[in-house]
C-alpha cells in the first residue's frame, strides 16, 4: 500500500472486489462501512435495490451492487459489506462483497474509462487506475445515482401533472 | 449575511410575532374595553415595535406607530372608557400597522389609502382628548422634565430637597405594609471607577429586588467634555427613593463593599395608607419598568427560548433511537438469563427514564392551538361585519396541544371553513332565521378535542345545513357522480369537497359550500387528516378536521404479509375481518370482490401486489382490512393481523421516492422496519394488475 499520501496529486480511494474485479471509491464520499444486516424487501422497486436498513434510527436504502452492474447475486458470506455512502446529502447502501483498503492513487496515473460500446452502461465508470497488479475501476457514484433518481424524480412529476 | 442584517432579521421577526400578538390581543380588547391590564400589555408591545421600527429606518412604520401609542397612553393612563367608533378606529389601524409592515418588508414605495386616512383620524382623536383633559395630561410630563433636568443639573429645576420630598411623598402613597420606602445616599469616591464599582451597578441591583425606585444624581461637578477624566468619579450626590420588600440588614448587604462613609441607607418611617390607593401602585410600577427598561416584574414572566426545529427533530430522532435500544436491551433474552434483581431494576428505571425523555421530547413539539383560534376571532369578526350577520363565536378546547408544524398549516383551511360556516352555512339575513325560529345572532362553534389518539378541530355553525338531494342533483350536473350510486348522506355530504364543486357559479341556493373546499381537502390531507362533514338539514352543519397528533407519528395497524410487516394508517381503516366462502366473488377480467352490506368491495391482495410468497390463497383464509380511501372502500387482503401501535415515521429517502404505495417506513421495537401503506395508491394499481 502506498504510504504517502501528503502528496497533492495523491487521492485516496477506497477499493472493494466484486468478484474477480477491484473498484474505487473516492473516500470523501463515504460514511462508513458496516457488515451486512437484515434488509427489509421494498416492494415495486428496481431488482438491484435490495431493501431498506435501519442504521440506527435512520432509515438508508440499500442497493446490490453485484446486481446494479449486471453481475449474478451471490451468498452473502463474512466478508459482504454495506458501504455507506452521502450522495447529494442522501445516504445510500451498497452491498460489495469485500472491502479491500484504502488506497493513495497519483491523479496522474488515473486513466480514462474504456468504451465498450453503446451497449454497455459504463457511465458511471469514472477512470481506472493500475495498483500493483490490478486495475481498479473509479466509480462516479453520483452518475450511479443521478442515472436513477433524474428518472423516478422526472415519473414522479409526470405523474403529478397527469393526477392534476 | 452581515451582522446588521442578522440583526435585522432578528427584529423582522420579532415585529412579526408584536404584530400577530397585537391583533389578538386588540381583538380581545374590543370584547372587553375596559381591561386595562391588557391595554397596557398591547401599549408595551407597540411601544417596542416602535423603537424597532424607528431604529431600522422604517420611518413609516415607526411614525405610525407613534401616533397610534400616543392613542393608547391616553386611554391607559386615563381609563377613559373607548367609544364604540374610536374602538373600531383602534382595531383597524392594527390592520394598517399589517400593511405597512408589508409595504416596509417588500420595501414598497406607495403606502396603502388606508394609511393617510387612519393616521389623520388618529391624529384628529389625538388632538381632540388632548383639548378635552389638558389637567390630566400636564402631569407626566413635567414628571419626566424632572428626570431629565435633575440628570444634567440645570437650574431651572427645583431644588433637590423640592424634588426629593416630592418623590419621597409619592412613594409613600404607594407603599403597603410589605414594602419599606428607604432613601440611599450614595458618595462614591472619585476613585471608584477604579475599584470596580459605579452608582448603575448598585442601583439595577437594588432595582431588580424593588418594586418601584427614583433616582436623583447630583451633577454640578461633572466636568465639560473638554475636561472630563473617564476614569474619575465627578458625580457628587445620588440619592434613590427605594420602595422594596427588603429589610434595612439585606439592603446595606448590596453596599458592604464601598467604604462606610460612601453610603448612607435610610429607613423612612411608614404610614399605612387607604387600600384604594393599590391601583396607583401598579400603575407606577409598570411606569418604572419603562423608564428602567428592564423587567422589575420578570419573576411573573415565563421563561422561553427559541430552538431551531431542525434541532428538535435530530432531538427526536435520537430519542426514537434510544427507545429501540432501551427496548432491545429489555427484551433481550440474555440479560433475562441472568436473573439478577439489581440489573432488572436497573432496566426498570431505565425504561421508565426512557419513556419520560419521550413524552417530554414531544410534549417540545406540542403547542396549544389557542394562538391559532385567537387569529378566528380576527376572521370571525372581519367576515361578520363583511357578510352583515350578527353572530357570536364559541371557542372551545383552547389549550388542547397539537404538533407546532401542524399549527402553521391549519390556519388557512380553518380560515375557509370559517368563512363559508358564515357566508353560506348561516342564514341569509336575520329574517330567514327568524323565520326558522332561531335567534337572530348565529353561533359559530371552533372546538379542539382529543378522539381515539387523534385531534378534533371543528367548526360548527347553527345555519340551515346541507341539502342532500340539492347536492347530489348538483354532482349528477357536474359529472362528478351518475346518479347510480346509493350513496349515504356522509358521501353525498363529501361531494361538496369535490374539485367540480368549486366553481364560481354555484348556486347560491344550495348552501353555496364548495367555494374552494377541495383546497382544504387537500392541505387536510397532506397532514395525514381527513375531513368529515355532518349536517342536519335546518338546524346546522359541522365540518371536522381529523388530524393525527404529530406529523411524526402515526397510530398504525401492524398487518403480516408472507414474512414481512406492513404498517396500515388506523385513521383509515374502516373494519377488518376473516370473510365467509359466500361473500367474496371473483368477475372474471375485473378481480376479486366481497359483498359487504350491500357494498362491493374490491379485494387486494397485498401479496399479488408486492411479489410475496405466502401459503394463504384464498381470501378466506387470510384476513381482509378494509380501508377507506379517496376513490371508494377496499379490502386489503393480508396473512394476520399484528397489532396496533403508534409508529414514528420516518421518510424512505429520495432514491425510494418513486415509490408510491409505501408513504415510509417506521422502525419497530424489535429494531426492524417495517413499510407504512399508502392506502390511496393501492387502489390503481391492482387495477392496472388485473386489467
Amino acid at each position: 500500500m502506498e504510504q504517502n499520501t501528503a502528496q497533492s496529486r495523491r487521492e485516496r480511494y477506497l477499493t472493494f472486489f466484486l468478484g474477480e474485479e477491484q473498484y474505487g471509491i473516492a473516500i470523501d464520499r463515504i460514511k462508513e462501512i458496516i457488515a451486512l444486516m437484515k434488509v427489509t424487501y421494498v416492494p415495486k422497486t428496481p431488482h438491484f435495490v435490495k431493501g431498506v436498513i435501519n442504521l440506527r434510527g435512520s432509515i438508508i436504502p440499500i442497493i446490490d451492487t453485484r446486481l446494479r452492474f449486471g453481475m449474478p447475486e451471490c451468498e452473502a458470506d463474512m466478508h459482504t459489506a454495506i458501504i455507506i455512502v452521502e450522495v447529494e446529502k442522501v445516504n445510500i447502501g451498497f452491498i460489495v462483497d469485500r472491502v479491500e483498503e484504502v488506497a493513495s492513487i497519483e491523479s496522474s496515473s488515473l486513466g480514462a474509462a474504456p468504451k465498450f460500446g453503446s451497449n454497455v452502461d459504463t457511465d458511471f465508470i469514472c477512470s481506472m487506475a493500475q495498483i500493483e497488479e490490478n486495475v481498479v475501476m473509479i466509480l462516479d457514484l453520483l452518475k450511479l445515482f443521478e442515472a436513477d433518481e433524474l428518472v423516478s424524480l422526472e415519473q414522479i412529476q409526470q405523474t403529478q401533472t397527469k393526477g392534476e | 449575511m452581515t451582522k446588521q442584517e442578522q440583526v435585522k432579521a432578528i427584529f423582522i421577526e420579532e415585529a412579526g410575532e408584536i404584530i400577530e400578538k397585537l391583533d389578538i390581543n386588540i381583538i380581545r380588547f374590543e370584547e372587553n374595553s375596559t381591561d386595562f391590564d391588557l391595554l397596557n400589555e398591547i401599549f408595551r408591545g407597540v411601544h417596542t415595535l416602535k423603537g424597532n421600527a424607528n431604529a431600522f429606518g422604517f420611518t413609516r412604520l415607526g411614525e405610525f406607530v407613534h401616533h397610534f401609542e400616543d392613542i393608547l397612553d391616553h386611554y391607559r393612563s386615563t381609563h377613559e372608557s373607548i367609544e364604540t367608533h374610536n374602538l373600531e378606529l383602534i382595531v383597524n389601524s392594527v390592520v394598517v400597522i399589517q400593511e405597512v409592515m408589508h409595504c416596509e418588508l417588500n420595501e414598497i414605495q406607495e403606502l396603502p389609502d388606508s394609511y393617510p386616512e387612519c393616521l389623520e383620524e388618529i391624529k384628529a382623536l389625538l388632538a381632540s382628548k388632548k383639548g378635552a383633559c389638558e389637567k390630566e395630561k400636564v402631569l407626566p410630563p413635567t414628571e419626566q422634565m424632572n428626570d431629565l433636568t435633575a440628570e444634567f443639573g440645570s437650574d431651572i429645576t427645583p431644588s433637590m430637597d423640592e424634588l426629593l420630598n416630592q418623590s419621597i411623598q409619592k412613594h409613600k402613597k404607594m407603599q403597603t405594609e410589605d414594602l419599606k420606602l428607604y432613601k440611599i445616599d450614595l458618595t462614591l469616591d472619585s476613585d471608584c471607577y477604579t475599584r470596580g464599582f459605579d452608582h448603575l451597578l448598585f442601583l439595577k441591583m437594588l432595582q431588580e429586588k424593588s418594586s418601584a425606585m427614583e433616582s436623583f444624581f447630583e451633577m454640578q461637578n461633572v466636568a465639560k467634555l473638554e475636561a472630563f477624566h473617564v476614569h474619575e468619579n465627578s458625580i457628587g450626590l445620588v440619592t434613590s427613593i427605594v420602595l422594596t420588600p427588603l429589610n434595612f440588614e439585606e439592603i446595606c448587604e448590596y453596599f458592604e463593599y464601598l467604604f462606610a462613609h460612601e453610603y448612607k441607607v435610610e429607613l423612612l418611617a411608614y404610614e399605612p395608607q387607604v387600600q384604594e390607593k393599590k391601583d396607583e401602585l401598579t400603575e407606577v410600577t409598570t411606569k418604572t419598568v419603562a423608564k428602567n427598561n428592564a423587567p422589575v416584574m420578570s419573576s411573573t414572566a415565563k421563561s422561553t427560548i427559541r430552538i431551531d426545529t431542525l434541532k428538535l427533530d435530530e432531538l427526536f430522532d435520537s430519542v426514537g433511537e434510544l427507545v429501540i435500544a432501551q427496548n432491545f436491551v429489555s427484551q433481550n433474552e440474555k440479560i433475562h438469563a441472568i436473573e439478577d434483581e439489581s440489573i432488572s431494576r436497573t432496566i426498570e428505571t431505565l425504561s421508565k427514564i426512557t419513556k419520560r425523555i419521550q413524552d417530554r421530547v414531544m410534549s417540545l413539539r406540542m403547542v396549544a392551538i389557542r394562538d391559532t383560534f385567537d387569529k378566528m376571532k380576527r376572521v370571525v369578526r372581519d367576515t361578520s361585519k363583511k357578510t352583515g350577520k350578527e353572530l357570536h363565536l364559541h371557542v372551545l378546547g383552547e389549550d388542547t396541544e397539537i404538533d407546532k408544524t401542524m399549527i402553521d398549516s391549519l390556519s388557512d383551511p380553518l380560515v375557509h371553513i370559517i368563512r363559508n360556516a358564515i357566508d353560506h352555512g348561516l342564514e341569509a339575513d336575520a329574517k330567514a332565521r327568524l323565520a326558522a325560529g332561531k335567534k337572530v345572532e348565529g353561533v359559530i362553534t371552533l372546538k379542539a378535542y382529543h378522539k381515539s389518539g387523534n385531534i378534533v378541530i371543528s367548526v360548527s355553525d347553527d345555519g340551515r345545513g346541507i341539502d342532500k338531494e340539492k347536492v347530489i342533483q348538483k354532482a349528477i350536473e357536474r359529472g362528478v357522480i351518475t346518479g347510480d350510486e346509493n350513496l349515504t348522506e356522509s358521501q353525498a355530504f363529501s361531494l361538496i369537497m369535490q374539485p367540480g364543486f368549486s366553481t364560481a357559479d354555484t348556486i347560491s341556493d344550495l348552501s353555496g359550500r364548495g367555494v374552494g373546499l377541495d383546497v382544504v381537502k387537500t392541505s387536510i390531507e397532506k397532514l395525514r387528516g381527513k375531513i368529515e362533514i355532518e349536517s342536519k338539514q335546518g338546524e346546522g352543519t359541522t365540518i371536522s378536521m381529523v388530524l393525527p397528533l404529530t406529523l411524526a407519528i402515526i397510530d398504525g395497524m401492524l398487518v403480516q404479509v408472507a414474512q414481512e410487516i406492513y404498517i396500515i394508517p388506523t385513521l383509515s381503516v374502516v373494519e377488518s375481518f376473516r370473510p365467509e366462502r359466500d361473500i367474496v366473488h371473483a368477475v372474471k377480467g375485473k378481480g376479486e370482490f366481497v359483498s359487504m352490506r350491500g357494498q362491493h368491495i374490491p379485494v387486494i391482495r397485498l401479496s399479488d401486489l408486492f411479489d410475496l410468497e405466502t401459503e394463504h390463497l384464498d381470501p378466506w383464509d387470510g384476513i381482509l382490512v378494509c380501508v377507506e380511501t379517496e376513490a371508494g372502500r377496499i379490502a386489503i387482503m393480508v396473512d394476520e393481523l399484528v397489532g396496533r401501535q403508534q409508529v414514528v415515521i420516518k421518510p424512505l429517502g429520495k432514491a425510494l421516492a418513486k415509490q408510491r404505495e409505501i408513504s415510509g417506513g417506521a422502525i419497530l421495537g424489535s429494531g426492524d422496519i417495517a413499510l407504512i401503506l399508502n392506502v390511496e395508491e393501492l387502489r390503481p394499481l391492482i387495477e392496472s394488475v388485473h386489467a
